[in-house]
């Protein structure tokens, strides 16, 4: 899978290493931005009320 | 020729190296694959973990602080930055108040000098992200009845991460905007037995705290109870359809949170009782109640 990635990365060794860095960093972001958010609500940890 | 006869596989067994390998090339790549996804969910697991317990502190932590310095802002409204409500209008007004808007600040000496917290109304996701919230419906600090309180144990800010360490007697104290209101936890199960002659003899801080009589009985400072059990933030908390007379109504505070930690299979339950009281003198403003420095 990375490997595949790597190779379809267009350019020399640096450009790609570049972009690699830029994509990781893009998969974080979304993580932490958009997919543990909506996550989050749904997991046990976080319900500390009782029933009213 | 007998040199080459080897006993070995005829001719095309030398074409061998041609042909298998693109088969366990194929499984190579599909193991590989397997096991990249693999170590990719281990990554996304782990940073999700960092993101629950670091990233979220962070986010709460400015909005704690801009609560608390919105409800700084309100309490201010004397004009220049001075306390000069006069004396008639030092009443305490929680009616009509939003959710998700700070009114009060809780202190646990115990926890050390640094514990504070803005006091968030309701408690819904969005308002327990601010800070410890307020169930609505629930007395609010000083009034009789049971001044219920949920916070979260871990992440966004954890507030009520370590309350199962709280001891009977700890004092938890609730800033308003004129007064100082001084909870302390009420004896625990085991300490019930005894309590007269023992802790709540010996130790100062114990002055007002004893095991509560009529409808209260049996009420300690500390339960692990079911989520279902709504009745433990009720008035007389356990009962709830019960109400204590005027004569023995009982000044309570209540914490909840999620238990053991990390599930919400239970709930930790914490119980307190107020015993004193200090109104904000205007003429001196940053006073604080000497129960403020019990941080031991």
């Amino acid at each position: 899978m990375y490997g595949w990635i790597w190779r379809h990365l267009p350019g020399p060794t640096m450009v790609r290493v570049l972009t690699s860095v830029v994509l990781v960093a893009g998969v974080v972001a979304l993580l932490m931005f958009v997919v543990f958010p909506w996550v989050e609500p749904k997991l046990p940890f976080n319900q500390v009320t009782t029933q009213q | 020729m007998t040199t080459l006869d080897t006993g070995g596989p005829p001719a095309d067994g030398l074409l061998s190296p041609e042909d298998p390998p693109r088969r366990p090339e194929r499984v190579r790549t599909v193991v590989r694959g397997i096991g990249e996804l693999l170590i990719t969910a281990g990554l996304v697991v782990l940073l999700f973990v960092v993101y629950e317990v670091y990233v979220t502190d962070l986010v709460s932590a400015g909005k704690q602080r801009d609560a608390t310095a919105a409800l700084d802002d309100t309490w201010k409204d004397g004009g220049g930055g001075v306390d000069t409500v006069p004396g008639p209008e030092r009443v305490e007004r929680f009616n009509g108040l939003n959710e998700g808007s700070g009114f009060a600040k809780m202190y646990i000496p115990a926890f050390g000098a640094d514990y504070d917290f803005t006091i968030i109304e309701g408690t819904t996701e969005k308002s327990l992200e601010i800070g410890p919230g307020h169930y609505r419906g629930t007395a609010y600090p000083g009034e009789p009845g049971n001044f219920a309180v949920a916070g979260h144990r871990v992440g966004k800010g954890a507030p009520f991460n370590d309350i199962d360490l709280l001891n009977s007697c700890d004092a938890i104290v609730v800033e308003t905007h004129y007064s100082w209101f001084i909870y302390r936890v009420l004896p625990k199960g085991d300490e019930v037995q005894g309590w007269a002659a023992g802790k709540g003899a010996a130790d100062p801080r114990c002055q007002g705290v004893a095991p509560l009589g009529g409808p209260y009985a049996g009420l300690v400072g500390q339960e692990i109870v079911r989520p279902t059990q709504g009745e433990v933030i009720a008035p007389v908390p356990g009962k709830s359809g019960a109400a204590a007379s005027a004569g023995e109504r009982a000044t309570l505070m209540t914490l909840t949170t999620c238990h053991p930690r990390f599930s919400d299979r239970q709930r930790l339950i914490v119980h307190a009782v107020m015993v004193k009281q200090w109104a904000k003198d205007p003429a001196k403003p940053g006073e604080t109640p000497p129960e403020l420095k019990e941080t031991s």
